[in-house]
């Protein structure tokens, strides 16, 4: 008896470990979240009073917040296609045979060997305008901090630089999978590089691009150590992102209330987001 | 089964000892341990080191007292960092003493945690009248001094005088109007009319115009309650007695000029580039704008520019404060002890000459050594003059949402500058906008 | 055209590599080389100085050791609760099987960084600020990682399963000497993006420690300070310092690392 109900308890002890995780830190702290959102909080972090959705019309009118769903809008926008470009690209290139090949392919996932942070500060070193690297290489004297679009496009080019090694890495994989002998046939019957890329490997590889894409929206969505490190949300709050306001207000100016409700922003948008996709994919991807 | 009892009890000690491994252990002994949390890096890092050094070979160690210094990032993190425990009721990890700047006050000036630093001084009988009055006005609320100043600078015009001879300029300008002047002189295109040289940058930041808008008829407050010094502010002052407007409406004309660039970060590169004639900036930026300068070319120092005529109000101090916090230890009496030895007219001596931040005891001034430093390091001259000339009731500004406010007062000024829109337009909006952040500080409040 | 291929790739490459380069000639400037202009690609005169003040300075292998822990023992964790968990849906028919199995891969879309204030009262209201265990806290669970297995055992046939149980096999045994050497490849893979992710990560080990000795070295790196007076060499050095041994370990490895990120995975 005592086996009996020992192997029918078992499978649930197995996912305990995951279902408790799971309730701690994303569907309880998911909850309060919402309820913060609708009440008045103190400082100190306790519910004062139901006030229904005013947090939220107050969030709507105030330009802060305006300026963080732009920004944050703006930087998918300009993100997701870039990156997905470049790591598509730099994958298609380096899908060669040879050493050199082999060097590249090195070279574009190597990113990956730098953490966050050592990133971040390299770039802030490079593109400092007076006596950072970039400026003088390109004898340009663009004002990367102190200029709206140029403080976007360095995000962008930050946004890249993090998430080209991984990307970069299942991509060139999904490549490689393309069975060579379905190269061999398309050649022989004459197609240039542009007809395989669209009739062979794109179609094979859409299932890892779709998950490449999706992660790179959520990641968009949700950027904010960059900002953090690199802009400050400047300059004049042109690169301020939701996360990051949340950031600043649920933190630095400890308004719980309003940080909560941006977080409950957030997760609507990536979420309407995700589930786009999603659908999108269910109806044209091909899956092997 | 068995197999998953054990692996249930692996993953437990597993996850035990993870979560042991991160505590540390507290010893007990005779030396009482005084914790200091700061913001200070480089130099000032350097500085503080060797007065904690100080403090522990001398006082430290006839009192049996140990000062540990630990550095936990810019202002703002060292904020973040206590304000998380002080908003928890768990409150034992926190420091014995923490420096944070004005941006701080507001989390922490009502907090029950926190140690009044006037009250541990009277406990000792130690007369508050040593503290330079500017400074100890600077961190008073509801005429208590609340924690003791200590790392205090103020606001300079930084100037390319090589650049001010070759133009002709014999003075530095006094008043916003000669600024106007000066820039505009100082300006230089190249052949196809791009600037290559501008006579000043900025854009004002809440610090700058704190200055500006308070210097205004004498004295002026920005915000109600004296900017938040005798409780909290609940509008701001700046439209209806018209500082923001005149402001404005100077600073339009210098953009007028085509000599003023908006820039909001990067001025001791564009200064030290020599892409900028004028900038402004804390007295702390001193020794960093001299070695990036280098010998490129000659710079001095003068006081910061007044709005106009009747803006005699001066400078105020800023920078940060130390403060006493209750984490249950009993260990305030030796906090206190450490920061009377920090704020000793000596050890002021030796800190402003290693960071040049002001020395907050007036015995300092009076010093033999002090006066001869002077000597050597005219600039600073400049800087402590201008002070000592000021109204000590100009104070800074208390206010909540800093950050927003900072961006609402840089994108206002932006707006109008490019949008090319009225100083009073532009002052309402600013005024709304603000209101608006303390409304909301007000609904937090229990 | 395939040397034009090969031209632009290398082109494009040595872009993606170079602040790398950069930032290791830039560990080796003085302080007058940071601020000169115009801005100096090498140094005038290397010197070590920044890496004897990176370490005299900051407690840099500390926040070493405590990334590589977190890192490694979260990774060890993660992987374990995700395969163990992935094994459950795939291999057992329990009550409630799917609908548990939704709830739990569902927390990908309720992203952590968007939990940020609520996680944080509650690791305090566990004591655990200060600990590895509440650095790596948020990350042990990774719904992704938990279906993408789950998909991939599923390939695996249950006749496997079944004759194991025949035989008395239990399922640790069945998980290390059967399932988890045929998915290598997954595995692997997940592993090197979980301690990938986690020793990444910088906003969550930012609030949740405050004790310097605690600090990850994402953190420290940005704490190091020097750069407010444009004094970048110690960073730099420490960032150097960081990012050599992965770099060679990136580049001795890059075989197996690329033909582990393939077949069954990318296909999905």
């Amino acid at each position: 008896m005592k086996k009996r109900t020992a192997s029918l308890l078992k499978p649930y002890i197995l996912i305990l470990p995951a279902l408790a995780l799971a309730v701690v830190f994303a569907y309880r702290p998911f909850l309060l979240t919402l309820l913060n959102s609708l009440h008045t909080v103190s400082l100190q972090g306790q519910r004062l009073s139901f006030v229904g959705f005013e947090n939220y019309q107050r969030l709507f009118v105030s330009q802060s917040f305006q300026a963080s769903l732009s920004n944050t809008l703006r930087f998918t926008l300009y993100f997701v296609p870039t990156n997905l470009i470049i790591c598509l690209g730099a994958a298609l290139l380096s899908n060669r045979k040879g050493k050199l090949a082999t060097l590249n392919q090195i070279f574009f996932f190597l990113p990956m060997a730098v953490g966050l942070s050592s990133a971040m500060m390299i770039l802030k070193m490079m593109f400092n305008p007076s006596i950072g690297i970039i400026n003088q290489l390109f004898g340009s004297d663009i004002q990367w901090f102190n200029d709206k679009h140029a403080a976007m496009a360095l995000l962008v080019i930050a946004g890249v630089y993090l998430d080209i090694g991984l990307n970069f890495l299942l991509l060139h994989a999904a490549l490689r999978n393309v069975p060579p002998e379905l190269h061999e046939v398309a050649k022989i019957e004459g197609a240039n590089s542009l007809q395989v890329f669209r009739y062979l490997q794109a179609p094979l590889i859409a299932p890892t691009f779709v998950f490449v894409l999706m992660t790179n929206i959520k990641d968009a969505m949700l950027i904010s150590s960059p900002v953090l490190i690199l802009t400050e949300g400047g300059p004049f709050r042109s690169t301020q992102t939701l996360v990051y306001q949340m950031y600043l207000e649920g933190f630095k100016s400890g308004n719980y209330a309003m940080g909560s409700a941006i977080a409950a922003v957030v997760f609507l948008l990536t979420l309407s987001a995700l589930l786009l996709l999603l659908h999108l994919e269910r109806r044209r991807v091909y899956y092997q | 089964m068995k197999r998953l009892f054990i692996y249930a009890l692996l993953v437990l000690l597993a996850t035990q000892s993870l979560s042991a491994l991160g505590q540390e252990e507290n010893q007990t002994d005779a030396v009482t341990t005084i914790t200091w949390w700061h913001p200070n890096s480089g130099l000032a890092d350097k500085a503080a080191e060797a007065l904690v050094e100080e403090f522990n070979s001398t006082v430290g160690k006839e009192k049996h007292i140990q000062v540990q210094a630990v550095y936990q990032g810019k202002a703002n993190d060292v904020l973040t960092k206590a304000k998380a425990i002080l908003q928890s009721s768990i409150t034992n990890d926190l420091p014995d003493l923490v420096q944070l700047d004005g941006a701080a006050v507001l989390d922490i000036r009502d907090n029950a945690n926190l140690i009044a630093m006037e009250d541990l001084a009277k406990a000792d009988n130690y007369d508050l009248a040593q503290i330079m009055e500017a400074a100890r006005l600077s961190i008073t609320y509801k005429e208590k001094m609340i924690a003791m100043p200590f790392n205090s600078s103020t606001i300079l015009l930084y100037y390319n005088k090589t650049a001010f001879d070759e133009a002709g300029i014999a003075k530095a300008p006094r008043t916003l109007d000669e600024l106007a002047l000066v820039a505009s002189k100082l300006k230089k295109t190249d052949d196809k009319g791009k600037v290559i040289r501008y006579g000043f940058a900025n854009v004002p930041t809440t610090y700058e115009l704190m200055v500006w808008l308070g210097q205004q008829n004498g004295l002026s407050y920005l915000t109600d309650y004296e900017n938040g010094h005798t409780g909290n502010p609940t509008k701001v002052l700046f439209h209806e007695n018209g500082t923001m407007v005149n402001f404005l409406t100077k600073w339009r004309a210098l953009y007028a000029t085509g000599s003023l660039e908006n820039l909001t970060s990067d001025l001791n590169g564009a200064f030290a580039s020599g892409r900028v004639a004028m900038i402004v900036a804390s007295t702390s930026n001193l020794t960093t704008i001299q070695s990036m300068v280098g010998d490129r070319f000659e710079f001095a120092v003068a006081p910061f520019p007044m709005v106009d005529e009747k803006a005699t109000g001066g400078v105020n101090v800023g920078g940060g404060a130390i403060y006493a916090l209750n984490n249950g230890s009993g260990n305030e009496g030796a906090a206190w002890e450490f920061v009377k030895f920090a704020t000793s007219a000596k050890q002021q001596l030796v800190w402003h000459i290693a960071t040049g931040y002001f020395p907050v005891n007036r015995d300092t001034y009076t010093l033999p050594e002090f006066e001869a430093h002077l000597q050597a390091n005219p600039h600073y001259g400049v800087a402590i003059k201008q002070l000592l000339d000021s109204n000590p009731k100009l104070q800074g500004m208390w206010v909540p949402s800093a950050y927003q406010i900072y961006y609402a007062l840089q994108s206002g000024i932006l707006k109008m500058l490019t949008e090319n829109l009225s100083p009073e337009q532009t002052s309402k909006a600013l005024e709304t906008e603000i209101n608006s952040y303390f409304t909301e500080f007000l609904r937090m409040q229990k | 055209m395939k040397k034009l291929t090969a031209l632009i790739a290398t082109l494009c490459s040595l872009v993606i590599v170079f602040p790398i380069f950069y930032s290791i000639s830039a560990s080796f400037f003085s302080y007058a080389d940071f601020t000169s202009i115009p801005a100096r690609l090498l140094p005038s005169v290397p010197t070590l100085e920044n890496y004897a003040r990176a370490f005299k300075e900051s407690n840099l292998e500390r926040f070493l050791a405590n990334s590589l822990l977190t890192a490694s023992l979260g990774t060890a964790l993660r992987m374990a609760i995700s395969i163990i968990s992935a094994y459950t849906f795939s291999f057992f028919t329990f009550k409630g099987r799917d609908v548990l199995f939704v709830l739990i891969v569902a927390t990908m879309l309720l992203p952590s960084d968007a939990l940020l204030l609520a996680n944080y009262t509650t690791i305090r209201a566990l004591r655990l600020t200060d600990s590895y265990l509440g650095i790596i806290s948020t990350l042990l669970l990774a719904p992704t990682h938990i279906f993408m297995l789950r998909q991939y055992f599923k390939t695996v046939s249950s006749e496997y399963r079944e004759a194991a149980v025949l035989e008395g096999c239990g399922d640790i045994r069945f998980l290390t000497t059967l399932l988890i050497p045929i998915s290598k490849a997954v595995v692997i893979t997940l592993a090197i993006h979980s301690f990938s992710t986690i020793f990444n990560d910088y906003l969550w080990p930012l609030l949740v420690t405050n004790k310097e000795s605690m600090r990850t070295v994402q953190v420290g790196l940005t704490m190091l300070g020097f750069s407010e007076n444009l004094d970048y060499g110690p960073q730099f050095a420490a960032i150097t310092l960081l990012i050599t041994p992965i770099l060679i370990a990136f580049v001795a490895m890059h075989k197996p690392i690329q033909t582990s990120v393939s077949t069954r995975f990318a296909g999905r």
